[in-house]
């Protein structure tokens, strides 16, 4: 995959739902205010999303006082197996990060892995990131006293 | 200054093959920037200007030993990037566990709630 070695958060889960019964979960404008951006304390204000590749959702949550509002943008949409979305959270920065939701089918259930990139600034850093960062971070490490 | 706009520092700086050869180097020990420049086929001007952005970046640490300049890698910016990692990861292993049990809970009340008549899915 071309994207492993920009940075990047990923995690996985294993559901005892089905993949439609997940995929539908994320698209789901009264399921996603239950979960996707819901933090216990918080108070969910507001769920739009518009389904479809190239439509967007915004989802704000109230915490503390403070409306903090969740934008994304559809790049792949592939029931059941596949979301894609750029991912803005504008009050933490400008950088829309590309977050892939894959869904795996298994024999009982799925396994669903969240891979988020964090977005270079501009396209300048883009290509440097990509191909230098492993490699700067394993030699960094290795020096910084870090097991490999 | 937000840790956004500090790891785009970070990203700016290491995203260059010279400047992530300027760290290697440096990461073996402190080094003096005219001693710096000579390994690499570039001029001592270009070399500083490298230098500088992995000081904006907070990458590099300069002193000044009588005409000297010394140069030193200082790494806690990378530790910011492993921040933003880990701090994604859990955030999305939350709303992970979120989902999940959500969809345990809706499962639960179809048990519970027996019905006779065709049961369509949860609509709240």
């Amino acid at each position: 995959m071309s994207t492993s070695q920009s940075i990047v958060a990923r995690v996985s889960h294993t559901f005892s739902a089905p993949a439609e019964r997940v995929y539908d979960a994320w698209l789901d404008p009264t399921r996603i205010g239950q979960w996707l951006f819901a933090t216990p304390s918080g108070e969910m204000v507001r769920v739009q999303i518009d389904p479809r590749v190239g439509g967007c959702f915004n989802v704000i949550e109230r915490r503390d006082g403070e409306d903090v509002e969740h934008i994304g943008e559809f790049v792949e949409l592939v029931r059941p197996t596949r979301l894609v979305f750029l991912f803005q959270v504008p009050m933490y920065g400008p950088g829309r990060d590309r977050v892939t939701v894959d869904i795996r089918p298994l024999a009982q259930g799925c396994e669903v892995t969240i891979i988020h990139e964090l977005a270079p600034a501009d396209a300048e850093m883009k290509d440097g990131v990509t191909r230098g960062w492993t490699d700067i971070l394993a030699g960094l490490a290795r020096v910084m006293g870090e097991r490999p | 200054m937000p840790p956004a706009a500090n790891l785009d520092h970070t990203l700016l700086a290491l995203a260059d093959p010279t400047r992530r050869a300027i760290l290697q180097r440096l990461s073996e020990g402190e080094t003096r920037v005219t001693d710096l420049a000579q390994p690499f086929a570039i001029s001592l001007n270009s070399v500083s200007k490298h230098i500088r952005m992995l000081e904006r970046a907070g990458l590099v640490r300069r002193r000044r030993a009588g005409r000297e300049h010394l140069l030193s890698f200082t790494p806690a910016p990378l530790n910011a990037a492993a921040e933003w990692i880990e701090t994604h990861r859990s955030l999305w292993a939350a709303r992970l566990r979120t989902l999940d049990t959500m969809l345990q809970a809706e499962d639960a009340a179809l048990v519970s709630k027996p019905s006779t008549s065709t049961r369509k899915e949860r609509s709240r």
